[in-house]
């Protein structure tokens, strides 16, 4: 303050006690704390921009690693059959109730596919494939919001006595799930395979956009990754696909291996375009544990959606077996009574060594 | 001091229009004629809140973030274009005395509403947060166990984590310190903090016990994890609606620069046409017109980025100091004072943008640009009132999901937003471009435009492609080039055509085309044409035709050549549509399914697989 000041400014000057607080130089302590305050911040601010820094602008869009299935497979004792045709005598026409006949139905199926695993599994029979801790993630077919006895999804008990059969064998947890075409909740209600799974103990799982992953293929058709219904399979030990038999417009026939398309997710439309190709990869990306074809009702013609009674045979039959292929070409043959040529899927995955065609030495048909 | 001031405001403004006028195939060669639009920090900011990483060349935010903490916010009046514009503006409309200018320039509460906005606009960017807490702890217990030694740990990841924890510490440490009188907590020690104590030493035995490296990889490795998985579809970058040059270039490029051309000839070689820019227009000369009734309005009152730079320019080191014994409170200091700071009395340093006026205007040299001045003479943060930051961020994370989930982006797509090539899957395009427009500045054939809401609400501004307008030039990738953002990522020609390293991957599409046989002359009114085919661009064509013969109705043979789309070979540049003689709504067209940037929109399984598709999807 050595100039001159004015009145006002002296007036100021002796309001303030006579210092002028702006002439005081700053503190060592202000100076660490502002200094230090801006290094700390402007660095953390800075650093923090430059760790997430991408150079080149493609780190940003590159797709998380493809997911990839494992192998579900059990080996089956030497000399059994790897797959059984079973067959049952009809159920009575005529049951009391609603509840009555499911109970039938389901006890049939129960014994129908018990009696086949222990066919194929030896002694220890359904627990060859099924053991204490194991997550089971089964795959029924409920594509269409219709009525089981339309035939044109799995039957509903059938599902239940799997999943009894699974957990009674000590699985720690059955899921039971599927992409289906029509509205997923309505599909699982209409056809009751929902109810049933849940009434047996299941988990249901319907999809949600969270989880499709991308899964490598590395097929035909599917020669890179597609989004697939993934979460089941996070924590899956053991797959085990049931499919209904039945005609198909565009492929002729949808058993097994058609069944795992119902993991797709969209814009899987696209896959009409090479339908026998996608089939065939479905052959190399899902190797599952067992297979269960439901023959006991089948959709002779106006697949794979039917809607009439008068399309649906009864038969009685259940085939189970490990190779879907092997499963597919009996059915075909046998239950919807088509040529097995017409059917151009299954001599691709033939050709592709991915599956193998059914031969009668490692087929058993057993009645129970 | 301002007369250096101007010439920096004449400097930066001269660049930015110098940048605007040479992003043109003509002039383009080698400059960095996105440096103004990398260099906002707002950008960089939202940017890496809604995509995870910092694109490229945005690190230039992080050197303007470093100058404000140091300096204050001399962006917005020595170098941000927009604000030196609209310096200009208001100079030019100001027919004020002294005594007006000085009451015109005190601070006003509005002047809070940018705040607001930012708050607003960053919650936009950050949704993903949500079901990444959620996921979080789920995570890390996985990440723990996914590294039990030493050996897999990420020093990086490690970093992150450790400020992770510090910073949960801390705010568990405040939560208790807040709740501590409700709770009635026990003082332990001498600490007035109670029970922090508790929690420190709880905590820091937690950690020995668990290795502590080990723990913040976890940490780190686990929230990288959750939001990585989470990202996509839960963020909009909505900042480049009022960003001051994402908004500049914009306005500039579609109506500015497209009228100077009408009038003077000298900007492009053939005049240009923006779908209804004059919108653009009317927003920017009402933002300019707006400094003769409020000077400064746009910087004071609406700007994101100024809000940006004023909450960094707390930490600032130098500011503008009054001296309380010369300042005779005159407040003549008001006078010019641009950012209505009030250095008349203790300083808002958010609100100042380091005009220095105030020095030049007082009579007593009360004032000062100093190093370290008193803490006790200035406001250091933004006066915003904390229900009214609680709305703007509750209607930012609300604004998103309406957005989004009205339709228009995923499942009823727009068949008209035809994406630039280069561009990334829709959603994470959404999450990059800032509607700045620099691509369509640069596109040759003015066959990119803003959108209205062809792409959503989240899409205003954004580029797509009208055919009619023009076509996309088989052998150009400029718009790729100038995208500050990676919203559309840059692409080589080699990569655009499917040639030479990019063989297995095949062409970039952005559509197909289709005919419409009924407006068609070969298809419907027995005319030869097939200029479709003539400029098919691609080669061999993916426009073919099929001769017929036909009796035409005077009863005479005529033969004919119709046109036909190979769906495998299109690319969707337009070219085609925009040839078409049948102008008003052309016998071919283009749409956006088909498009190679997004699995989800393709159209024939035989493109669909290669792993082109792979890089953009989600």
């Amino acid at each position: 303050m050595s100039e001159k000041l004015t009145r006002t400014q002296q007036k100021n000057l002796e309001r303030l006690g006579g210092v002028n607080p702006a002439d005081q130089p700053f503190t060592r302590r202000q100076f660490v704390h502002q200094v230090g305050a801006y290094a700390a911040v402007a660095g953390g601010a800075v650093g923090a921009g430059l760790l997430i820094r991408d150079r080149w602008g493609m780190e940003g869009v590159a797709p998380p690693p493809p997911v990839q299935l494992k192998d579900y497979k059990v080996a089956l004792p030497t000399s059994k059959p790897s797959m059984v045709v079973v067959r049952s005598a009809p159920l009575t026409e005529n049951f009391a109730t609603k509840e009555d006949e499911t109970r039938a139905r389901e006890d049939q199926a129960l014994r129908m596919v018990r009696s086949a695993m222990e066919e194929m599994g030896g002694e220890k029979g359904v627990r060859h494939f099924i053991t204490r801790g194991d997550v089971v993630v089964i795959k029924p077919n409920v594509a269409f919001d219709k009525n089981p006895d339309l035939g044109a999804t799995t039957s509903p008990d059938t599902v239940s006595a799997v999943v009894k059969l699974c957990l009674t064998a000590g699985a720690r947890k059955v899921i039971v799930c599927d992409n289906p075409i029509n509205n997923p909740e309505s599909c699982f209600f209409k056809t009751k395979v929902g109810d049933a799974a849940l009434r047996a103990g299941a988990e249901l799982m319907m999809p949600q956009d969270s989880y499709f992953e991308q899964l490598h293929v590395g097929g035909e058709t599917i020669t890179n990754t597609w989004r697939m219904f993934y979460r089941p399979f996070r924590e899956a030990t053991k797959v085990i696909g049931i499919s209904p038999v039945k005609d198909h417009n565009l492929c002729k026939a949808t058993v097994t291996l058609k069944n795992w398309y119902g993991l797709l997710g969209n814009p899987r439309n696209q896959f009409h375009q090479n339908i026998h190709g996608i089939i065939s990869d479905f052959a190399l990306m899902m190797k599952p544990t067992l297979v269960i074809a439901d023959g006991r009702r089948l959709l002779m013609r106006n697949g794979p959606t039917g809607g009439s009674l008068n399309d649906v045979k009864k038969s009685d039959t259940i085939v189970v077996g490990t190779d879907s292929v092997s499963v597919d070409s009996w059915c075909v043959t046998r239950l919807l009574q088509k040529q097995r040529h017409e059917i151009i899927y299954l001599d691709k995955v033939i050709a592709r060594k991915l599956g193998q065609d059914w031969r009668p030495q490692w087929t058993r048909e057993i009645t129970v | 001091m301002v007369k250096i001031r101007r010439a920096y405001e004449v400097l930066f403004l001269g660049l930015f229009l110098f940048f605007l006028m040479i992003t043109d195939l003509r002039y383009l060669k080698g400059w960095p004629v996105s440096l103004f639009l990398e260099a906002t920090p707002l950008v960089a900011l939202a940017t890496a809140l809604t995509t995870h990483t910092l694109y490229r060349n945005l690190v230039w935010g992080l050197v303007v973030i470093a100058i404000t903490m140091m300096l204050g916010r001399v962006w917005c009046n020595w170098m941000c274009p927009f604000g030196i514009l609209h310096h200009f503006f208001g100079w030019i409309g100001n027919r004020r005395n002294t005594k007006q200018m000085i009451e015109v320039n005190r601070y006003r509460k509005i002047y809070a509403i940018k705040y607001y906005i930012l708050a607003a606009m960053l919650a936009m960017s950050s949704l993903w947060m949500i079901p990444t807490a959620i996921d979080a702890p789920g995570q890390i217990v996985k990440a723990y166990h996914d590294h039990p030694t030493v050996a897999g740990i990420r020093p990086g990841e490690a970093i992150v984590g450790l400020f992770l924890i510090a910073g949960i510490a801390w705010g568990a440490v405040r939560l208790i310190e807040l709740a501590a009188p409700f709770l009635k907590l026990p003082a332990i020690g001498r600490s007035r903090k109670p029970a922090t104590a508790a929690l420190g030493v709880v905590l820091f035995a937690g950690f020995l016990w668990a290795g502590p490296v080990r723990v913040f990889d976890a940490i780190g490795t686990g929230f990288a994890k959750a939001a990585e998985e989470h990202k996509t579809g839960g963020s909009t970058l909505q900042i480049g609606l009022l960003d001051p040059i994402a908004l500049t270039v914009r306005s500039m490029t579609t109506s500015v620069l497209p009228s100077v051309q009408n009038a003077t000839e000298i900007v492009y070689t053939e005049p240009r046409e923006y779908w209804q820019a004059w919108i653009v227009g009317l927003i920017f000369f009402g933002f300019l017109i707006a400094n003769w009734f409020i000077p400064r309005f746009f910087c004071r009152a609406i700007c994101p980025l100024g809000a940006l730079l004023g909450i960094f320019s707390r930490f600032a080191l130098w500011r503008i100091d009054r001296d309380p014994v010369r300042c005779t409170d005159c407040d003549l200091c008001l006078k010019s004072c641009e950012g209505a700071s009030d250095p008349h009395t203790d300083l808002r340093k958010s609100e100042c943008f380091v005009c220095l006026n105030c020095i030049e205007d007082c009579p007593h040299d009360a004032l000062q640009f100093r190093f370290l001045p008193r803490k006790a003479s200035e406001v250091a943060l933004p006066a915003v009132g904390r229900r009214q930051m609680l709305l703007a961020g509750a209607f930012g994370l609300l604004f998103f999901p309406m957005a989004r989930l009205s339709g228009g982006v995923r499942k009823n797509f727009n068949r008209a937003v035809i994406r630039p090539p280069g561009s990334v899957a829709e959603d994470e395009f959404l999450r990059r471009c800032i509607k700045c427009d620099q691509c369509i500045r640069v596109c040759p054939t003015n066959v990119l435009q803003p959108a209205l809401f062809e792409g959503g609400v989240e899409g205003l501004w954004t580029p797509i492609m009208i055919s009619k307008m023009g076509w996309c030039e088989l052998n150009c990738t400029l718009c790729s080039q100038v995208c500050p953002t990676g919203a559309i990522r840059e692409i080589s020609i080699a990569e655009k055509l499917g040639v030479g390293p990019f063989e297995s991957k095949g062409p970039i599409k952005t559509g197909t085309a289709f005919y419409n046989q009924g407006r068609c002359l070969p298809w419907a009114m027995d005319t030869d044409c097939v200029v479709c085919e003539e400029v098919c661009p691609v080669s061999p064509k993916a426009i073919f035709t099929r001769n017929i013969e036909i009796i035409d109705r005077y009863g005479s043979k005529l033969e004919l050549k119709r046109p036909y789309i190979d769906p495998e070979r299109c690319i969707g540049c337009g070219i085609c549509e925009h040839e078409c003689p049948v102008k008003d709504d052309p016998a071919v067209y283009v749409t956006a399914i088909g498009e190679t940037r997004d699995k989800s929109r393709s159209l024939l399984l035989s493109l669909v697989e290669d792993d082109a598709q792979d890089l953009v999807s989600v």
